[in-house]
């Protein structure tokens, strides 16, 4: 199984649409939520995409990486799952640095913020990552998928309706 | 949400607005448009209305409303383009 | 929220500068004024009148994610053009035949559709025989049928209660319609005005199910109560059966009894009953404007459409398969 950065971050914000995405049950492109975080990518540094390149590596998909500089930029809507964030963007280092690229440097940008914020991986960060890879795994391939989260943000998020709707 | 949106742009970039606003508003009348549009949608019909104009010669007006009810819509002489979603 | 749009008009659609174009033609060919439908704002098709087409134009519809439903003449839904499936995942396919070779399985989920649908059913009758309309011999006939639904052995007790539950529930149609007589249930073609209704508001709802089934990873062809194999997307069938007392049968009711559907709108011909082109537009507007009204959603807390409500069905059945949550159907519950 691959595991991909976005399921680094889920793993951080919800074990269910962690399991959900990595078994496919994706929600419509008609969802706003989605659609949103699309056309912030695509509008919020319009001439980036000529100076940086988009790689793929290991599965994951790193939308600006700047090869000059050896540097990740990760934009993101809003703070709010800053960690989560944060252990996507390591897990792109760790993806480079098992690749033989080493000394990369992440930068998340929150252009509504105005707000960037600096990303290095330690050597505990690797041990860490390298716990949850395996628990994802397990977690993943388990025929049970994880329980609802009660929390106050599953009412943003795409997979609202296919949660809480009961009767 | 429901809108409005007007434009006022010069000849030789009008084209171009006209073929992107069909694409997501009705038109009812020269360089005007009107129908239901999402948040999301509305902001990428910005994005690329942007990318046409000349900030300094063109204009883009939007009326924003919550629902098409909420405005009053009244027509004097010909209706140039009825909405209906029954053609 | 995108719209439906009704196409009645014969006319060429076709792609024009990344959106789509119609252009009216009349008796003699000649082109009228054509018209843009705003791509972004459409949800799907429906073609009622002879529609002149190209491939690129279908090209840029299945690029758009959008499906064209078609009738023919004679008001039949005669086929979809389905853009490719989009959402797919294996695992909820192999849950799915799962669900469907596991007889218990099947059983389960077939049970709770048809009790799902006898509930909105009684909920119809009780409706007007709280309103002077005397359908309680109906309703105490499908109250001990549906007492019977979770002693089924087999999917064909199950379709055979079903289909009693159905039978009772049409013959108080009698009671309720005004000035129209339903008699038996005629299909293909439809005999009278009543049945050529229901025969034409049904395909209705069972293409938004089949238009909904498509935005999940549902699969349409494996079905639970009906048959895979009776339609092509049979699962659309299932789903439909427990909408059609709201969507449907009430739309039919308040048409008729309001004269907004009359008998100048129905072509009667020997043995077969058809609506006109003006009966079909005025049921066609009913039913968009119908999907299109709202209610707050008990376990959502928000409001939701009538549309939608066919799509959070989907979840629902989508969690039972994949054995998150017990399905429960829809029952209205206002």
């Amino acid at each position: 199984m691959t595991i991909t950065a976005t399921l680094i971050n889920l793993y951080h914000v919800c074990k269910r649409e962690m399991w959900l995405h990595a078994n496919g049950v994706r929600m419509e492109q008609t969802s706003e939520t989605v659609a949103d975080g699309k056309l912030l990518h695509e509008t919020a540094y319009p001439q980036r995409s000529e100076k940086y390149s988009e790689i793929e590596i290991g599965g994951s998909k790193i939308d600006f990486y700047d090869a000059k500089n050896k540097v990740i930029h990760e934009i993101k809507k809003s703070d709010s799952f800053e960690s989560a964030h944060e252990w996507q963007v390591k897990y792109y280092i760790w993806l480079l640095e098992q690749n033989g690229v080493e000394g990369v440097k992440g930068i998340i940008e929150y252009p509504k913020l105005r707000e960037t914020k600096q990303v290095k991986l330690s050597a505990e960060d690797k041990t860490y990552l390298q716990q949850i890879v395996q628990q994802i795994e397990a977690l993943v391939s388990a025929d049970v998928c994880p329980p609802r989260i009660e929390k106050k943000f599953c009412k943003t998020c795409s997979y609202f309706d296919f949660c809480w709707i009961e009767e | 949400m429901y809108v409005i949106l007007v434009y006022d742009i010069e000849e030789k970039r009008v084209a171009k607005m006209l073929k992107l606003c069909r694409r997501y508003l009705n038109w009812i009348q020269n360089s005007v448009f009107e129908g239901e549009i999402t948040d999301v949608k509305l902001k990428e019909l910005i994005h690329e209305a942007r990318k046409i104009m000349d900030k300094e010669a063109d204009s883009l007006i939007v009326f924003k409303s919550r629902q098409a009810k909420w405005l009053e819509k009244m027509v004097i002489g010909k209706e140039k383009n009825e909405l209906d979603n029954i053609l | 929220m995108r719209k439906s749009y009704y196409l009645f008009n014969p006319g060429r659609l076709s792609r024009k500068d990344n959106t789509l174009k119609f252009t009216p033609l009349d008796e003699d060919g000649n082109e009228g004024t054509p018209k843009y439908i705003p791509i972004e704002s459409v949800d799907n098709l429906y073609t009622f009148g002879s529609l002149d087409a190209n491939s690129a134009m279908y090209n840029f519809l299945g690029k758009e994610q959008v499906s064209v439903h078609f009738f023919d003449y004679y008001e039949h839904y005669t086929g979809s053009f389905m853009p490719k499936d989009y959402l797919l995942a294996g695992k909820m396919l192999i849950a799915q035949s799962e669900a469907y070779s596991n007889k218990k399985k099947r059983k389960q989920i077939a049970q709770k559709l048809v009790d799902g649908a006898a509930f909105n059913m009684l909920k119809n009758l009780r409706y007007y025989n709280n309103r002077d309309k005397d359908t309680l011999t109906q309703i105490e006939r499908i109250e001990a049928l549906m007492l019977r639904i979770p002693f089924a052995e087999d999917i064909e007790t199950l379709m055979g209660i079903e289909g009693n539950i159905r039978m009772s529930y049409y013959a108080a149609f009698n009671v309720i319609i005004n000035d129209f007589e339903m008699g038996n249930r005629s299909k293909q073609p439809p005999g009278n005005e009543v049945n050529a209704m229901v025969s034409f508001v049904n395909s209705m709802c069972y293409t938004l199910s089949l238009d909904m089934i498509y935005h999940t990873q549902l699969n349409p062809t494996i079905s639970f109560l009906h048959q895979p194999g009776e339609r092509r997307y049979s699962l659309a069938l299932d789903i439909a059966e427990i909408f059609k007392p709201l969507l449907a049968d009430r739309l039919i009711f308040s048409l008729l009894n309001r004269k907004q559907v009359q008998q100048t709108d129905f072509d009667n011909r020997l043995n077969s009953c058809l609506l006109k082109d003006s009966g079909r537009k005025t049921v066609v507007k009913a039913w968009d404007e119908k999907l299109n009204e709202t209610i707050k959603h008990r376990s959502l807390g928000r409001s939701v459409s009538y549309k939608h409500l066919v799509k959070l069905e989907c979840y629902k059945l989508s969690k039972h398969i994949l054995g998150i949550e017990e399905y429960k159907p829809f029952r209205a519950w206002w």
